[in-house]
């Protein structure tokens, strides 16, 4: 047991205790769909993190897998009736290949002219996806698509088959981190130069990042369907995009933990905002654009690293200083001795 | 005679309409140091970067063990046995000492076990002790001349048979300076590693060299034995300096 809470670290089991518990927590069932949807927004956002945080590229577009996703799992099993697990399988690997075709075209941007292909591709998707009405219904959408029954029919199970997929992505995801491909980001991340003279193989990297993010946000897309049991091409444009990368952002985004935190972050604050406009009457429409802009602001200004990296920080230090009132203390005593 | 590992034939390079190298032909022996002197702009940095692949030729050929490795792409000739540690260092300076090293053996991960790399990151260390004070440091916190070390520690651990050194006294202190190429010389000594040099200063470099290429405005403008350049007229009054003929 010991060996397992050193491996994975006391932050980990904290993690999946929180996770855990929390459907005890709540005195209201909607609280529970709210779980899920952060579930679902936490497993975009720790792809666009390695994408992003580590790797260095930008991508203004993550919510356009994120729908390639979605729709692809939904009009698989619901026009051609197969199993909603196909549909997900599918859902993981045709943003996969969409990602891998994306970044073969524009592996060779960089900074600004990256974003802005990205911007154009999510552009793209979502006008793909409202036009294409034969496949996706256009902008009607679709209905009754299957839910998921693995563990049972109930709110409950899904949430916990949602968490189980977030725990599964922040594992492999923080194993990347350590491991030669990890590395590999980082270095194209600082240096594409220095990366090249180490025998990494550039393109190659970028391409691993983008397909990597963009199953990420495919899974997540494939559960949401399912989740909600119906669709329309409006929440996968660059709205959605902006507020993924607000959440990478807020949360820090070379850390992977940070993705987490800033996603339950954004989405409690969104709750929050819904829950004042029933209160507050002006408090309608596209507040909550409003608010994200001004906490993107904030952060970019006061704390560029994001909420995690400079909580650690500031632990480290409160850490050190203790150590040094310790020693001094200590010498202190042997001086009086 | 030893056998020549690296041949450029006859290259020319361009950056848009601008030449800047003109029919470069160099050779380098298994276990020479061979420097590459030259003013500012006279294209050696741009010659290097045509032999490891950073930059395409125009023209010509480079031939590493008598294979064509003209168009090869960078991060495949470091395979091959060739690492090149770029001008300015370019350490990743937001990742650690201890992770810039793995960078440098990141191609052989898949060949080599880890604790073979842990081993040899050892004998890095203790070449560079002070690497090993810093292991966990961030790469940008690390003086100039310790970052010298970490860039030359990181290109050995990709086990190559030539190493080019892009100006690796550049920015350094003159003591720091003549520390980083006596480890140069050193490294060829210990490892058996066949080293290009680029510096500015010819003095120190033609100290440790066994031959040398002057460069002038792309093309070579004298070639020979380190003490040959050393005693050339041209030589001594464009780099070395009138305190030098008085001597």
């Amino acid at each position: 047991m010991r060996s397992i809470v050193k491996k994975l670290g006391i932050g980990f089991i904290f993690y999946l205790l929180l996770v855990i518990i929390f459907p005890f927590l709540l005195s209201n069932e909607y609280y529970l769909s709210v779980g899920i949807v952060i579930g679902l927004h936490a497993i975009v956002t720790v792809g666009l993190c390695l994408l992003m945080g580590l790797a260095g590229q930008i991508s203004i577009g993550q919510a356009a897998f994120w729908g390639i996703g979605a729709y692809t799992s939904a009009v698989l099993s619901t026009k051609y009736g197969l199993p909603p697990a196909i549909g997900l399988l599918a859902s993981a690997i045709i943003p996969g290949i969409f990602a891998f075709l994306l970044a073969r075209a524009i592996a060779g941007l960089q900074g600004y002219y990256l974003a802005m292909a990205t911007l154009a591709f999510g552009y793209i998707v979502q006008i793909g996806l409202t036009e294409w009405e034969s496949v996706t219904g256009g902008a009607n959408g679709m209905i009754s698509i299957p839910k998921l029954q693995y563990f049972g029919d109930s709110e409950l199970s899904m949430y916990y088959l949602i968490w189980a997929v977030v725990t599964c992505v922040l594992i492999f995801s923080l194993n990347i981190l350590k491991s030669r491909v990890g590395r590999a980001f980082r270095a194209i991340h600082k240096s594409e130069i220095a990366a090249t003279t180490m025998g990494i193989d550039v393109r190659q990297a970028k391409l691993g990042a983008f397909v990597l993010s963009g199953m990420f946000a495919g899974i997540s897309g494939g559960l949401y369907a399912h989740y909600m049991g119906i669709l329309d091409p409006q929440p996968f444009g660059l709205h959605e995009s902006i507020k993924f990368i607000t959440m990478v952002v807020v949360g820090g985004m070379t850390s992977i933990w940070g993705a987490l935190v800033g996603t339950v972050l954004i989405d409690s604050i969104n709750e929050m905002l819904i829950l004042l406009s029933e209160y507050i009457p002006g408090l309608q429409g596209d507040v909550d654009t409003i608010v994200f802009g001004a906490i993107l602001v904030f952060i970019i200004m006061f704390m560029p690293e994001g909420l995690v990296p400079r909580c650690r920080a500031f632990y480290e230090k409160v850490k050190a200083k203790k150590r040094k009132a310790a020693g001094s203390q200590q010498a202190e005593r042997k001086t009086v001795a | 005679m030893d056998k020549t590992i690296l041949r450029v034939q006859n290259l020319t390079a361009h950056y848009g309409p601008v030449q800047v190298l003109h029919d470069i032909n160099l050779n380098i022996a298994e276990g020479e140091i061979v420097s590459l002197l030259g003013a500012n702009g006279a294209g050696k940095t741009t010659l290097l970067n045509c032999i490891c692949g950073l930059h395409t030729a125009t023209t010509g050929r480079v031939e590493w063990n008598d294979q064509d490795i003209t168009l090869l792409p960078a991060e495949r000739v470091v395979r091959l046995g060739m690492a090149h540690v770029p001008e300015r260092r370019q350490i990743f300076s937001t990742l650690s000492v201890e992770d810039n090293l793995w960078l440098g053996a990141s191609y052989r991960l898949s060949k080599v076990s880890r604790k073979e790399i842990l081993r040899e990151m050892d004998e890095i260390y203790q070449r560079f002790p002070i690497l090993a004070q810093r292991k966990w440091q961030l790469g940008g916190t690390l003086s100039g001349g310790q970052q010298q070390m970490l860039a030359i520690g990181r290109a050995l651990l990709s086990r190559p048979k030539l190493l080019l050194l892009d100006e690796p006294s550049l920015g350094l202190a003159p003591l720091i300076a003549k520390e980083i190429l006596q480890i140069v010389q050193q490294i060829r000594s210990e490892w058996k590693t066949t080293i290009l040099l680029v510096e500015q200063n010819a003095r120190a470099a033609l100290a440790i060299s066994d031959r040398a290429y002057v460069l002038s405005t792309g093309t070579v403008m004298l070639e020979g034995t380190a003490a040959e350049i050393a005693r050339d007229s041209r030589v001594q009054s464009a780099y070395l300096g009138e305190a030098h003929t008085k001597l």
